[in-house]
């Protein structure tokens, strides 16, 4: 009895791992544009705390002009990139794919 | 019934290691059969999961059949022990614990693996690191610490039942919350050294790991203060915190954990402190693997000393493996850790994550040495010198004073640089709101100049009312930006203020709840007791306490038999509740345990501790302890508990306003 548990075990743990679907589903993979987005995002997010910060009363004006102008360089050269990929990926891919890592 | 739990290890261990195998070939090929491949290390891994929970099914049911031909169910239960303590016999012993470690890894990596698409190819590297963490705890289980070895010779008719240590309430979650915090470091490690390996760019994978390490911390939170409150309520000595050896195995991972969490924001907003929170990482995960081995080596002695023996080896080997294998792939990547930014100014929020993390890591360092001086001293020296608790909080206490500075000066700082006009406009009231505590804590009474410990308790009050105003003053300012807004409540404007960025409020709350301990802990300076002999009508006075001693008396029951006293307790010639402390003699196991009476308030507890009879009166022996503000520390864990759970909220969407022209039209969000 013990033995046919075990065997019976051991057979639904082989057919789950090798009797697989025809076709598999994967993620995309991560592009260099993806990865700027995830950094455009990250340095909106700071220039939201900034914000807030300087409505809040915590930051004198000239704290807030300073730290708000060189957040919105930052993000603007992220865009920059993006931009300059985005149109180099739909010249010479036309669209298909992203600029990978 | 072993023989099923047997082959299922083995399965596991069959399984886990083609997990890691597959999926190791998988990464390294590239095509549809590399694909397939990966996919079915996948699976594997999963099915590791369905194999290890069955093994810990059949302990579980082993021991409620009162299956004594298992060693280790003869060895940790018996028949007359309750049910829940049966439950808890999966990790009550060497080879439970270590089967439970295995589950506990198998759950959190299907978890993982069925979250895949998420990011596949980060998930697959994060998947075949898990396996190979979980291929070592499953040689552990099926060649060194087997959980189903047979008993040779004639079957027993009864166990040698559990530890009486171990039969308490606490006891039946306490294990549980400090794995799920230890083993749950594993997947923010995984998920770094993959992040590493494969050179993954961004920070994205913080962002994925965020949740785990927040959740891990906070089950490791739980577990370090329920160890405390256990070895309060249980061990009798009338302290939480002792520095044993395998408290501050538990604490370590816990520092650096902390540090992590913190440190980590700097690589997410900021691009910075890579290569230090990857290593953060890395020490935390190791430290995790540390404290079992110190648990369950035996290397250093210890009051929690339950679970001994020669597998110290197989952990010292795995620790040293992973050390090499994270500093292979450190030296070969670390160019792809170089941070984005520079540290701008002395005085920024960056600069103060930076000394809360070199603080954490000074005091982890401190009990790292600490715990393995003993051990270190006998190999240079030849005897064992133990360092005990004065040792620790020679260092530990201004450490935590420090960190409680930073706790309220952080907050109050700008990231990048912060001027001393915002530093004066933030923090002049919070600063003169401290002052005014700690006066009025001297007109009360404490005398700063008497005595060191006095000393530290009235500026550990003092940090932690200037951390509460500063928390509080970052509610009510960021509370009136909403209500400003919306024209609702000042509350219902802070509750959505903390909707909007539950990380950084819910973070505040667990800053909340850290004061409340520290405060906690600033009591033990004022902290009495007194031992005496106490027959019928005898009395006792402590503070503000009168104890008489009412009768004494003996009773047997099936699992033990017990003494204890029945003491009414007064105060101001009032009586004003009868206490019961206790001592057990349990029969299976011939141990004595102590069952510790407690009248606790927010004042102060009153701890009755039964020492025994006086062979030569017959009479009992009672210690008293009164310690003031102790039942603050567990209030305080809530509190954090509290605020972890606000952080693992999702934010609620912000506003979305006109954004500054020069960086086009971006989603900059009028609230957090």
């Amino acid at each position: 009895m013990i033995l046919l548990i075990c065997a019976l075990v051991a057979a639904s743990a082989l057919f789950y791992i090798f009797y697989l679907p025809g076709k598999l589903h994967f993620g995309v993979e991560k592009t260099r544009v993806s990865y700027l987005r995830e950094r455009q995002e990250a340095v909106y997010e700071n220039l939201r705390d900034l914000n807030f910060e300087y409505k809040a009363g915590k930051l004198p004006d000239a704290d807030y002009q300073s730290l708000k102008s060189s957040l919105e360089e930052e993000a603007a050269t992220i865009l920059a990139e993006i931009a300059r990929l985005e149109k180099a990926g739909a010249h010479s891919l036309r669209g298909e794919k992203g600029a990978r890592i | 019934m072993s023989q099923i739990g047997s082959f299922a290890l083995l399965l596991a261990l069959v399984l886990s290691a083609y997990s890691f195998l597959a999926g190791l070939v998988a990464l390294t090929r590239k095509g549809a059969g590399a694909e397939r491949l990966g996919e079915t290390a996948r699976r594997a891994g999963i099915a590791t999961f369905a194999m290890v929970f069955l093994a810990a099914l059949v302990l579980v049911i082993a021991a409620f059949q009162d299956d004594f031909s298992i060693a280790y169910i003869f060895h940790h239960s018996n028949r007359d022990l309750p049910g829940a303590y049966k439950f808890a016999t999966l990790w009550s012993g060497q080879e439970g614990s270590l089967l439970f470690w295995s589950l506990l890894l198998a759950t959190y990596g299907l978890v993982l693996r069925l979250r895949y698409k998420t990011d596949s190819r980060l998930f697959a590297h994060a998947s075949v690191i898990i396996a190979a963490v979980q291929v070592f705890f499953l040689l552990l289980l099926n060649f060194a610490a087997h959980p189903f070895a047979v008993m040779q010779g004639t079957l027993p008719q009864d166990g040698n039942g559990l530890n009486p240590l171990l039969q308490y309430p606490e006891m039946v979650i306490h294990p549980p919350m400090l794995y799920l915090g230890y083993v749950g470091f594993t997947v923010p490690f995984a998920f770094a050294l993959a992040a590493l390996i494969m050179r993954y760019p961004g920070e994205k994978w913080i962002q994925i790991t965020r949740r785990w390490s927040m959740v891990t911390w906070g089950f490791l939170t739980c577990g370090v203060f329920l160890g405390a409150h256990w070895a309060y309520s249980v061990l009798g000595w009338g302290g939480y915190w002792g520095w044993d050896p395998v408290e501050n195995a538990s604490l370590m991972p816990w520092l650096t954990g902390t540090a992590f969490l913190h440190s980590v924001m700097m690589q997410e907003k900021r691009g910075m402190l890579k290569t230090w929170n990857m290593w953060l990482i890395f020490a935390t995960f190791l430290l995790s693997i540390f404290g079992t081995f110190l648990t369950r080596s035996g290397v250093v002695s210890s009051v929690h000393a339950f679970a001994q023996s020669s597998i110290g080896d197989w952990f010292v080997g795995f620790l040293a493996v992973t050390f090499a294998v994270c500093l292979f792939f450190y030296v070969k990547n670390r160019s792809h850790l170089r941070s984005e930014h520079k540290l701008e100014s002395l005085i920024s929020r960056e600069s103060s994550f930076l000394f809360n993390n070199l603080l954490l890591l000074v005091a982890c360092f401190t009990v790292l040495w600490g715990t393995l001086f003993p051990v270190l001293s006998e190999w240079v020296q030849g005897n064992k010198v133990t360092v005990g608790p004065p040792f620790f909080n020679r260092v530990n206490v201004p450490v935590a004073l420090l960190l409680l500075l930073l706790t309220a000066v952080g907050p109050l700082l700008a990231w990048r640089k912060t001027s001393i006009e915002s530093l004066r406009r933030n923090f002049l009231w919070p600063a003169l709101g401290a002052i005014a505590v700690g006066a009025v804590l001297i007109v009360v009474g404490i005398r700063p100049w008497k005595d060191i410990t006095y000393l530290y308790s009235l500026m550990t009050i003092m940090l932690s009312a200037l951390v509460g105003f500063t928390v509080i003053s970052e509610f009510v300012r960021g509370g009136r930006v909403i209500k400003g807004h919306t024209g609702q409540s000042l509350f219902a404007s802070m509750v959505q203020l903390a909707h909007r960025n539950t990380r950084r409020y819910g973070g505040y709350i667990v800053h909340f709840g850290v004061i409340v301990i520290m405060i906690g802990f600033a009591g033990a300076a004022f902290n009495q007791d007194k031992e005496q002999e106490m027959g019928y009508g005898d009395k006792m006075s402590l503070g503000a306490y009168t104890l008489v001693c009412r009768s004494y008396t003996q009773e047997d029951k099936p699992n033990y038999s017990s003494e204890w006293a029945i003491i009414d307790v007064f105060k101001g010639g009032k009586q004003i509740e009868t206490l019961y402390p206790e001592r057990r003699f349990y029969k299976a196991s011939q141990q004595m345990a102590t069952m510790v009476a407690n009248r606790s308030t927010f004042k102060e507890d009153l701890y009755l501790v039964y020492e025994g009879l006086n062979q030569d009166t017959g009479r009992p022996i009672l210690k008293v302890h009164l310690n003031p503000l102790v039942m603050w520390i567990w209030v305080g864990v809530w509190i954090m508990i509290a605020g972890t759970v606000v952080a693992l909220i999702p934010n609620a969407v912000a506003v979305r306003v006109t954004a500054p022209a020069r960086i086009q039209a971006a989603p900059v969000g009028a609230g957090d």
